[in-house]
């Protein structure tokens, strides 16, 4: 009953309601541009915010949170751009959609898939928190690793094209997110004693110019074409159109909730994952991936959504952080004289089930004003080239100065913008570098912790591997991925079903 | 043309110059926490902050500058004119830095505003770790040398300047230090059984204890808290390590040199007020840190007398790049 009560604290203040409200929205458009991040949102909340109370704030937080997660793949739908980096699995099929004028129901079906995704990672948070934050405990450095190249194996499914050139591309994303002082040892990695490179190439820079500005200069090359009419007749998808995707987003949603649960991966990764989950189960799908298809725009949001609900897990059973901006919260916690930590839930379970109520809320804000303002957004893609360029341009530069507030990100974006633009041109496909961007640290960081902590013994190291079941399920699949995405099971198939016949 | 620009550039800048020392703050102060949003420096300046602003009369808006630990922010306030309208928040590590090969600037290059607090550090295990307290602990890196895994934050970080203390008085111990980047990565690693000891600021790993989540071996300080007075201090075991506590990490908030003294005055006193607001003291309190709120001469004897010791220890275990000896940093009680 208090548990009721407490999910329903936002009902009974109207104030609190339209905060939740009011951050959905904003959350959506802070989402949908890209470089300005819900991190950098909520953090600014926190001396906003610094005299309300605990709620009113939190309440804020939660729907700017869950807003923004969505709001990221407005953009890359429309654009090409995606607005955050867990977005940018959306963008390769939400693009190709738009550009044959069905840009409505790519976004409808991606609000619906969000909120599908974000009502389970509510739901395990509610129900399975302390089982949920247990299993992300008992990750150990060489599950992160080996869960770092189980993504990495993600290039085969990412490279549109050339196979040779994805691998190259995620081989050069690894160097990038190299560079910079080591955090374990500060020892400085492809800087040339330059103090420009000591603080490391921001992620978000990279990204912003290999998908924004590099967008921006291929389009100029077809200034004066005419731009596609958009369908904007059956934006909220059919009852049927759901059920036949419901099996999938299960499973995508599950992802998402496990890899937000683990501390060090979030939603940016479990999309990728889901992605790439989505393109191996889909035996026949309608369009092809990268095409278009369907699949991919609900793999990854029902997982980048439902990662919000598992960022939240170990946040709240443990004081935690899931994610960065759990991490934030954690601050905003401690700030409102409260202390986050595994005695929160036993302390103060209201506050737990308070979140829950505001995450519930926030997702149902989103469904609402995802679902309405889709008319307006699809105008953005018909309006002319000349007008739309300029524009990205614009928000790039503004999006990657706000990130540190560093010029030399500004000009770090602009440099990777045009190199992505000669690599689109020679067929290097760009999703490889961000995922070898995001991937690089943590599977730098771990294998070396997890070879350190074997006293640098690599007898010892598998020995590892083996005796404990997560980290054997883990390698076994990265052997059966691996394998089946080379030619050695190709000639494997060929030469056992030639046995089976003769 | 020039001629006139020239004079009315001269012209403002002396006009900014006396409006600076009059009427300060007449427009937006900017504070550049070293650290990320959410860590323990940010939650710091976040909670003082609006309470200095109120005595101050001014908007303080803060922003996270990180990377290179810490020293992109210290450089970036070391460069910015010494006017007060940029002020750097941050933690110990740059007194450091020289000694590390990270920087040629420290804090000496800054006039402390205040020195708001302290930490505790505290040496936690996980639950399952085969001992309960500290000569348990000893006794079994005795017996098993080599697999007794420590975390650490990196050189320079508090778990090194820890072990570093426990290699001097103890001699040298044979364990594994595995690195993490930040003590909430490690402690988390801790629970999950990655590592099996964490020399930790008793603020980070306070709440983990009162659950049970991890078990409290023994604290770096001469006397125990009141926050855990079940929990030893080192120095019941080991009276050397009298030498080097108390010892903890610190934040503080810091101005360039040359700052007018009338600005550094307006702004000590509104952090020394801010510092001062129950609803500060209480969660600091909460998260165990020591409040010190010191400023002027007694801050700089604080930070000279903890950087000689630091720099000292650090350098005799043979974890820094260059002797403290180069940068002028004499030997603790020389």
């Amino acid at each position: 009953m208090d548990t009721l009560l407490a999910i329903l604290t936002i009902f009974a203040q109207p104030e609190l309601l339209l905060l939740v409200g009011a951050g959905t929205f904003a959350g959506i458009y802070i989402g949908a541009i890209p470089g300005l991040s819900v991190t950098m949102a909520v953090s600014i909340l926190i001396s906003f915010t610094f005299s309300w109370d605990v709620y009113p704030a939190i309440s804020l937080m939660v729907g700017i949170y869950m807003g923004g997660v969505y709001g990221g793949s407005r953009t890359a739908i429309l654009l090409n751009i995606p607005g955050a980096p867990s977005a940018i699995a959306t963008a390769m099929d939400g693009y190709p959609m738009a550009q044959r004028g069905e840009a409505g129901q790519a976004i409808g079906v991606t609000t619906v898939m969000s909120f599908f995704g974000g009502l389970v990672g509510i739901l395990v948070l509610a129900l399975a928190a302390p089982f949920v934050a247990d299993f992300a405990l008992t990750f150990q450095p060489r599950d992160y690793m080996l869960l770092a190249v189980l993504g990495i194996l993600l290039v085969g499914s990412l490279s549109t094209g050339s196979l040779v050139k994805g691998i190259f591309a995620g081989a050069f994303g690894i160097a990038v997110g190299a560079v910079g002082r080591d955090p374990l040892t500060f020892a400085e990695r492809f800087t040339f004693d330059l103090q420009l490179m000591e603080g490391g190439i921001s992620f978000i820079a990279v990204m912003i110019g290999m998908f924004g500005v590099s967008e921006a200069l291929l389009q100029l090359q077809n200034v004066n074409l005419k731009s596609v009419r958009q369908k904007i007749d059956r934006i909220v998808p059919s009852f049927g159109t759901i059920r036949k995707y419901l099996p999938l987003s299960l499973q995508t949603s599950s992802i998402g909730v496990i890899i937000g649960a683990l501390p060090g991966t979030g939603g940016d990764i479990a999309a990728l994952m889901a992605y790439d989950h989505a393109k191996r189960v889909t035996k026949n799908p309608k369009v092809p991936f990268g095409k278009g298809a369907m699949e991919g725009l609900v793999a990854p949001e029902t997982a980048n959504n439902a990662a919000v609900g598992g960022a939240f897990i170990p946040m709240m059973t443990l004081g935690i952080p899931g994610d960065a901006v759990t991490a934030i919260m954690i601050g905003a916690l401690f700030i409102h004289g409260l202390n986050p930590g595994p005695m929160l839930m036993i302390d103060r379970p209201d506050m737990f089930w308070f979140i829950v109520g505001a995450l519930l809320t926030a997702n149902v804000f989103m469904l609402i004003f995802g679902l309405t303002g889709i008319k307006i957004f699809t105008k953005i893609v018909e309006m002319p080239r000349s007008v739309i360029i300029p524009l990205i341009l614009l928000l790039s530069i503004v999006g990657a100065y706000a990130v540190n507030n560093r010029v030399s990100d500004v000009y770090w974006m602009l440099g990777f913008g045009v190199f992505g633009y000669f690599m689109r041109h020679y067929g290097y496909p760009l999703g490889p570098v961000i995922l070898g961007v995001i991937l690089s640290r943590l599977l730098d960081d771990n294998w070396r912790r997890a070879i350190i902590s074997e006293r640098e013994d690599l007898g010892r190291f598998f020995e590892g591997i083996v005796t404990s079941p997560l980290s054997l399920v883990l390698f076994v699949a990265v052997i059966l991925i691996f394998v089946s995405q080379t030619p050695l099971w190709t000639a494997l198939k060929i030469r056992l079903f030639r046995k089976a016949t003769s | 043309m020039s001629r006139k620009l020239i004079g009315a550039l001269v012209a403002l800048g002396l006009g900014a110059s006396v409006a600076t020392a009059q009427d300060y703050p007449t427009k937006e102060i900017q504070g550049i926490i070293q650290w990320g949003a959410g860590g323990s420096t940010d939650t710091v300046m976040r909670s003082v902050t609006p309470h200095a602003e109120d005595a101050l009369g001014g908007t303080i808006v803060m922003q996270n500058m990180t990377g290179a630990v810490g020293a992109i922010a210290l450089n970036h306030v070391a460069s910015a004119p010494a006017d007060g309208y940029t002020l750097l928040m941050g933690a110990e590590n740059p007194m450091l830095y020289k000694i590390m090969g990270l920087g040629d600037k420290d804090y000496s290059e800054f006039v402390p505003i205040n020195i708001l607090a302290r930490g505790t550090p505290i040496l936690v295990a996980n639950n399952e770790a085969p001992f309960d307290d500290y000569a348990g602990m000893m006794a079994y890196i005795a017996e098993n040398p080599g697999e007794l895994r420590i975390g650490s934050t990196g050189p320079g970080g508090v778990p090194s300047v820890i072990t570093a203390m426990m290699n001097t008085v103890e001699g040298d111990l044979d364990v594994i230090a595995v690195p993490y980047d930040g003590d909430g990565p490690a402690l988390t690693a801790l629970q999950g059984g990655a590592i099996d000891v964490m020399p930790a600021v008793l603020g980070a790993a306070i709440e983990g204890i009162r659950a049970g989540t991890m078990k409290p071996l023994v604290l770096f300080d001469t006397q125990a808290s009141d926050k855990l007075p079940d929990v030893p201090a080192v120095t019941s075991f080991n009276e050397d390590y009298a030498t080097y506590l108390p010892w903890g990490p610190f934040f503080g908030v810091f101005v360039p040199k040359g700052t007018p003294d009338d600005v550094v005055a307006k702004l000590s006193d509104a952090y020394a007020k801010g510092a001062e607001h129950p609803d500060f003291v209480n969660l600091m309190d909460n998260r165990g840190f020591t409040m010190m709120g010191i400023s002027g001469d007694e801050a700089e004897a604080f930070l000279t007398k903890w950087q000689q010791g630091t720099a000292w220890l650090l350098h005799d275990a043979g974890l820094t790049k260059a002797s403290p000896e180069e940068f002028g940093i004499a030997r603790p009680g020389e």
